[in-house]
């Protein structure tokens, strides 16, 4: 039971690193961000490949992340900042990330191929000299790294939008680009931060998927991205504590209903969830009720 | 004399003709539907090279005399579509003599029908499902062995040499390939009469298989029974190690490739693989393959040497009946019996599913090794 | 040269026939969008198609027109449950209920084990011809431009620029909207029932999340603003990997990444430049054209002076 617990916030960590990306980009754009999972597995295969040139991994993870985020501004430069003045944002913003996660993925096959691939052995201490008791399950030190980690970026990202004023100046948006812009907000600034901050939590996320289950390929964002719309929804698009509780309940939720009714299950109960949400309760958990400005 | 000079010439130019015909060589185009790009790539990719490479050694060999070999590899992007968009290439414009693939199971099912109603003969190399393959028609042919005719005889060698009675099974749903391995599994457990402690499944896009590993290990299984591929067995094994799991794990076809000794690591050791190519054999032909791999820097899985094998088998085909027509690779085919091949003396069954003879492998020092 | 057009409609017959197919399966996105909803069902509802024809031919036994009707029906009687409480969701919303739809649809399949899983049903018989889905595409062409010129056609439009003010002139939107959801689910449940008889078989994995999307992308690539537009966007789609076939050799990049470097490059070049999507070109030249004739004729000429004779004339832009 101790173990079972453990494994759900492992995934859990996992799952909110990835949707607090995808679900900052939604609250202040309104967008749904298809190229997240694409930028994801971007930054694992650059991080695995500064390792395999003698990086250490805690200086390639960063790195990775910060090459992350500068794809994002570039994303949104290209594909994004010409669609906002449309009616249809929203849609044509939606194919337009999907066009930007095609061209990525086409990008990562031809650079590395279509085969998995893992971090080299050793990058970071493994093997069961490195394992925890916990609660009466095992978890191993690449584990609590991983998990806090994530803890961590949640913590810095909270601290950057509450307290920062780039962080006032991206709630601003999010609440209305047109007042924003009226009381002196860079909204174009504000907007590609955002982005940039989005894409560098998506590129860590995937750094750490990497480092966790080290089975990396160009398609390996597939998993994930449909996973994340599930807690976005569930957590309320747009609340970044959302993503995170959410995250985590997934997470269990997913590991409890293995154990107890068996795999086949899983993702169909995922989906069910996420359906039911959507026609009950669309605003998910912590997700704001009232309609947005435009 | 003018007369005899006038044949004299028609004999001269005859005899030129004759001369010059002999020396041309007739080519003959095999088509291979391959999933290149899609989840199915990384095993498109070894089909591949085992391809590229057979028809050169066939062609260098000169062992059809006059004949020589062209492969024209299409991608088939792991698509139904696409796999019988190729398949209708090879059949109308490219006029291949036979088709090798495609690489998955469901592709197959759509568009091995196709060849059969133009009379094209199929040499499977990948497909392992039971049925829906062969017995589509008399022109599909299959190289590839069923789970069916692997795992039944693997699992029983393992269990008379461990002794295990309890059994967890694990296996992915989503997947052709990896069902029929698992319905053939939970078949060849039950004869045994093994005692099923849990059954777990996973999707192959899934990494994390930790939560079907606790419920199937809380159990207390002697042995983790796996139907996965390659991708997932790497992560099913690492895992299972690394939650405390040090008894034997039996993986199927899936299992036989060198990414899942170069992604587990030090968790491979003691994985036992029931399987259709045994890697380490030192027939002549097996290490003939391996040293022509080792040529090219490549490091062949299980795939790359069935596809080198339905090349050969189509080669042999042609050398039987002396021409090279589609007519003439299938009667080859009706011919053929124990050919030497990297997977063993092969021959075809009255099905037209291949036989040969199985191995079990298991993973020691980082290497695989037959189980005697 | 018989022989030879021969050997060319044989090795394309299945192009040809998938042109038809995804033409039905982008135009049952098509109808959704044309009140302004994003409804992402598709590959659920072909899937509740190919399946029903499927078994309606092998087991019932029922005759192919028979079995089609089974795959346009039951898919559309599923689509009223679905569609009442979802059709109240705005924009992605929508897209995300109706792909979790279609996602809850295929694992289903996946798990069950009446009609073998994940291996599918194989050996169907090939009953669908070519001229039966093109007969089909052509029916629901000649439906969407009856529909568009009445005034169903009205209302929708009304829906999609603004739905408050469409409702507060009386237009009931949510029966509207569940109308092109009912028909949208037809048309992809016909379309499943359709590529069921004419591949041979049908797998869980052919009705994923890659596929809706895919649907989508022939939509809007086609042009999502009028009925035909969608059929041009699957059948230059259709077609394209084919010509990139040819083409990747001389290009020297491996074909798999180049078609989807090549699709995804299309896709954004189309939402960016041509929104309309490529229905819209011709258009789009033209105007260009004209009004470039227009500026160059302005600059020759002085303000109030008659502008000198420009090149085929300054009103004659097409």
């Amino acid at each position: 039971m101790g173990q079972q617990v453990i494994n759900g916030l492992f995934l859990g960590s996992i799952y909110a690193l990835f949707a607090l990306g995808y679900t900052l980009v939604f609250g202040v754009l309104d967008i749904l961000n298809l190229a997240h999972a694409a930028i994801f597995m971007l930054a694992t295969f650059v991080a695995v490949a500064l390792v395999g040139h003698g990086l250490h991994i805690l200086l390639a993870l960063p790195a990775a992340v910060l090459f992350a985020g500068l794809v994002g501004l570039l994303l949104e430069r290209v594909a994004f900042r010409p669609l906002r003045a449309r009616t249809d944002s929203n849609i044509s913003g939606l194919i337009s990330s999907l066009a930007a996660a095609t061209i990525i993925e086409a990008v990562a096959l031809e650079i590395w191929g279509p085969n998995i691939t893992r971090f080299p052995f050793g990058t970071l201490p493994d093997g069961p000299a490195n394992q925890l008791r916990l609660f009466g399950g095992t978890v191993s030190r690449l584990q609590l790294t991983i998990i806090g980690v994530a803890v961590l970026l949640v913590l810095a990202l909270t601290w950057l939008v509450q307290r920062t004023r780039l962080g006032r100046e991206v709630r601003a948006v999010a609440e209305s680009p047109r007042a924003a812009r009226v009381l002196g907000v860079d909204v174009d600034r504000a907007i590609a931060a955002s982005f940039f901050i989005s894409s560098a939590l998506g590129g860590a996320a995937g750094v750490l998927y990497g480092l966790a289950f080290n089975s990396i390929s160009p398609d390996m964002g597939r998993g994930v991205e449909l996973k994340g719309l599930a807690v976005i929804i569930l957590g309320g698009m747009g609340s970044m504590p959302g993503a995170v509780l959410a995250g985590f309940a997934l997470g269990l939720i997913e590991v409890f209903v293995v154990a107890n009714l068996g795999g086949s299950w899983r993702d169909a109960i995922s989906f069910a969830g996420l359906f039911l949400f959507l026609v009950l309760r669309p605003r998910g958990l912590l997700g704001a009720a009232a309609t947005r400005e435009a | 004399m003018r007369i005899a000079g006038r044949i004299s010439l028609v004999f001269a130019a005859a005899s030129l003709l004759l001369i010059g015909s002999a020396r041309a060589e007739t080519v003959v185009k095999i088509g291979a539907a391959l999933s290149l790009t899609g989840p199915a790539a990384a095993y498109g990719a070894q089909q591949k090279t085992g391809i590229l490479a057979a028809v050169e050694e066939v062609n260098k060999s000169g062992a059809l005399k006059g004949i020589k070999l062209e492969a024209v590899i299409e991608d088939d992007a792991s698509t139904k579509e696409q796999g019988i968009a190729v398949f209708q290439r090879f059949i109308n414009k490219d006029k291949v003599a036979a088709i090798l693939g495609p690489t998955l199971s469901n592709t197959a099912t759509a568009a091995d029908p196709l060849a059969q109603g133009a009379k094209v003969p199929v040499v499977a190399i990948s497909n392992t499902a039971p049925k829906g393959i062969t017995d589509i028609g008399d022109y599909i042919w299959r190289v590839s062995l069923t789970e069916g005719q692997v795992i039944p005889g693997a699992l029983k060698r393992l269990q008379v040499k461990l002794g295990f009675k309890k059994a967890g099974l694990i296996y992915g749903n989503d997947d052709a390939f990896t069902q029929a391995g698992y319905n053939v599994m939970k078949e060849a457990v039950a004869s045994l009469k093994l005692e099923v402690v849990g059954t777990q499944t996973f999707a192959k896009p899934d990494k994390d298989y930790t939560a079907q590993l606790t419920s199937l290990l809380a159990a207390k299984p002697e042995i983790l029974v796996v139907s996965a591929l390659v991708e997932n067995a790497s992560g099913i094994v690492a895992q299972a190690r690394q939650l405390g799991w040090q008894g034997p794990i039996f993986g199927g076809n899936g299992f036989n490739s060198p990414k899942l000794i170069a992604n587990a690591g030090p968790a491979a050791e003691g994985v036992y693989v029931g399987t259709a190519w045994n890697k380490v054999s030192t027939e002549a032909p097996n290490q003939a393959f391996l040293k022509n791999m080792a040529g090219r820097g490549h490091e062949p899985d299980q795939f790359c040497a069935q596809s080198w094998t339905g090349v050969m088998v189509i080669a042999e085909a042609i050398k039987l009946s002396g021409k090279g027509r589609r007519d003439d690779v299938r009667a080859g085919f009706l011919k053929l019996k124990d050919l030497p091949t990297p997977l063993g003396k092969f021959s075809f069954l009255e099905s037209r599913d291949g036989s040969h003879d199985p191995a079990l492998q298991v993973v020691k020092d980082g290497k695989f090794q037959i189980v005697q | 040269m018989v022989e030879q057009l021969t050997d060319f409609y044989l090795t394309y017959q299945s192009t040809f026939g998938y042109i038809g197919i995804n033409a039905l399966l982008a135009l049952s996105i098509y109808v959704s969008l044309s009140c302004g909803q994003l409804a992402l069902g598709s590959a659920g509802f072909a899937a509740i198609g190919a399946y029903a024809g499927a078994l309606a031919t092998m087991k019932a036994d029922l005759p192919l027109p028979l079995a089609l009707l089974v795959s346009a029906l039951l898919p559309a009687l599923v689509a009223v449950p679905l569609g009442l409480p979802v059709l109240r969701l705005k924009g992605v919303f929508l897209a995300i209920a109706t792909i979790g739809f279609g996602e809850v649809v295929r694992l289903g399949l996946v798990n069950w084990e009446y009609v073998n899983g994940a291996q599918g049903i194989v050996a169907i018989p090939q009953k669908a011809s070519i001229w039966m889905i093109y007969l089909a595409v052509a029916v629901t062409l000649f439906l969407l431009w009856r529909i568009r010129g009445s005034k169903w056609g009205f209302a929708l439009e009304a829906i999609r620029e603004d739905e408050p003010a469409a409702r507060t002139m009386g237009i009931p939107s949510t029966q509207y909207k569940l109308a092109m959801l009912v028909l949208g689910a037809a048309l992809a449940g016909l379309a499943g029932g359709l590529e069921a008889h004419f591949t041979f078989m049908v797998a869980p994995n052919g009705f994923g999340f890659a596929r809706v999307v895919d649907m989508l992308v022939f939509a809007v690539v086609g042009g999502a603003q009028v009925f035909y537009g969608p059929v041009i966007g699957a059948g230059f789609l259709t077609v394209l990997p084919e010509l990139l076939r040819e083409l990747a050799p001389l290009v020297g990049i491996e074909p798999g990444p180049l078609r989807l470097l090549v699709n995804g490059v299309i896709l954004l070049l189309v939402i960016l430049f041509l929104p309309a999507g490529l229905v819209s070109l011709p258009r789009r030249l033209s105007e260009r054209r004209t009004a470039r004739l227009v500026s160059r004729a302005l600059a020759a000429g002085a303000p109030g002076g008659p502008p000198p004779e420009a090149p085929g004339g300054a009103g004659t832009a097409a």
